[in-house]
């Protein structure tokens, strides 16, 4: 039953792929849903992001933002990450929406967006100014952060508990309010 | 996350994932590359979990298929073949005006396995193989520039862009020879788009020999800490 629902959704992607019909075998595994990853059908031997040493992350000289290194995730708080490019048109779109909910919610947790690209600092700098950047703006040289937490695509956000277990993820534009709702979802597991 | 609601939510993911990237499994039946149902004498690897033997795609057991393509950022041609007792091959398909994303996270599992693999001792037995099969846009240049902005080393041996001369080229690649539909599509919901092709996110590992170890076709979701130790064990065992 659930089986079927989820077979008409990709019949629906495979039409407007512009394959025709075409025979949908095995589960599907669909992108942007899946958080850590931990439901993803037919994958077994998952690395669950719980329980994996937390990292140091570089922080910039920009807006809002110092040259620091913060254990991410945190271990006193939950942890917010916003994951970016600046090349990346819907990571713009994205920044209001964090600016809005870094304002209600920032002081709670550790709000950080986190980019893994290779460009030199003052370009990043002058990119967050641009748009209207004001909290913490990590570097994940070697993408090691961001293999671990993200949900899809790019821009990519995920709530993380004081104890490190991931409560909320999500790929896509979010709405200040999503991204709150999510925050809170790791505020209220606790976790300390 | 409870599996209820996650299989709810499929089918939603499914329809706005047009949007650029297309993931999942797909059946091909007859115009597949068949393998043989019982094992696979050449592999390393155990079978996988899900059985994709009969997808339109080069799966567990399969031979790689035999590809020779421009690599734009050293003027040379790459062959697929060249790397059989030398290197285990990691390869995706992509462009770089993929809008939603997808792109740069299936980018982010061969950069994570350059990143592995140059830390573990590992950077001479894998080659990394992206190609485009958007040639018109994504220059020379322009992948050299999208190599800065996933973080990943265009300069090592390891890694290749592959680059075919023409659309028609790479839509006979993807469709004959990776067995995936590919169309080119309008994009009326992004501005800065004139076309884009909605496509599934494959990721092939194939060993040594030329056999492929495993094919993921949730490449851009899947754990990136997975397809690493897949191939480190395809290059270490």
């Amino acid at each position: 039953m659930r089986r079927r629902d989820v077979l008409a959704g990709l019949g629906s992607v495979g039409v407007v792929a512009g394959a025709g019909v075409m025979a949908v075998r095995g589960p599907p595994s669909l992108d942007g849903n899946t958080g850590t990853g931990e439901s993803q059908p037919g994958d077994s031997n998952e690395t669950d992001s719980t329980n994996t040493e937390p990292l140091t992350i570089e922080t910039i000289d920009a807006p809002g933002s110092e040259a620091d290194a913060f254990r991410v995730p945190a271990a006193d708080r939950a942890t917010f990450l916003d994951f970016f490019g600046t090349w990346c048109p819907p990571c713009v779109e994205q920044m209001p929406a964090l600016a809005e909910a870094n304002e209600r919610i920032g002081d709670e947790v550790l709000f950080m967006s986190v980019t893994s690209e290779s460009i030199p600092n003052e370009e990043l700098a002058d990119w967050w100014e641009k748009h209207d950047g004001s909290w913490l703006l990590g570097l994940d040289p070697t993408a090691e952060l961001t293999a671990r937490y993200l949900a899809g695509g790019y821009p990519s956000a995920v709530a993380i508990d004081a104890s490190g277990t991931v409560q909320w993820s999500d790929s896509g534009i979010k709405t200040a309010d999503e991204l709150v709702a999510g925050i809170e979802q790791a505020l209220a597991a606790g976790g300390q | 996350m409870d599996r209820r609601t996650y299989l709810g939510t499929v089918g939603i993911a499914g329809l706005t994932s047009v949007a650029g990237c297309l993931d999942g499994t797909i059946g091909g039946g007859e115009t597949g590359n068949g393998s043989s149902d019982s094992g696979a004498p050449n592999t390393i690897l155990e079978p996988p979990e899900m059985d994709l033997s009969e997808s339109s795609h080069p799966s567990y057991g399969d031979e790689l298929p035999s590809l020779s393509l421009p690599d734009p950022l050293i003027d040379e041609t790459i062959s697929t073949d060249q790397f059989e007792g030398e290197r285990a091959v990691l390869m995706t398909f992509v462009y770089t005006n993929c809008p939603d994303g997808m792109c740069p996270a299936l980018t982010l599992r061969l950069r994570r396995t350059q990143e592995v693999a140059a830390e573990n001792g590992f950077s001479d037995d894998v080659a990394l193989l992206e190609m485009t099969f958007d040639p018109e846009r994504d220059t020379e240049s322009k992948l050299r520039t999208f190599a800065d902005e996933q973080g990943v080393d265009a300069e090592a041996d390891n890694w290749h862009f592959l680059r075919p001369e023409t659309y028609d080229r790479a839509k006979t690649i993807m469709t004959e020879d990776i067995g995936l539909p590919f169309k080119k599509t309008d994009a009326p919901e992004y501005d800065h788009l004139e076309y884009m092709f909605p496509h599934y996110n494959l990721i092939l590992l194939a060993n040594k020999r030329g056999i492929v170890e495993r094919a993921y076709p949730n490449g851009a979701s899947i754990d990136p800490s997975k397809v690493i130790d897949d191939v480190e064990t395809v290059v270490t065992e």
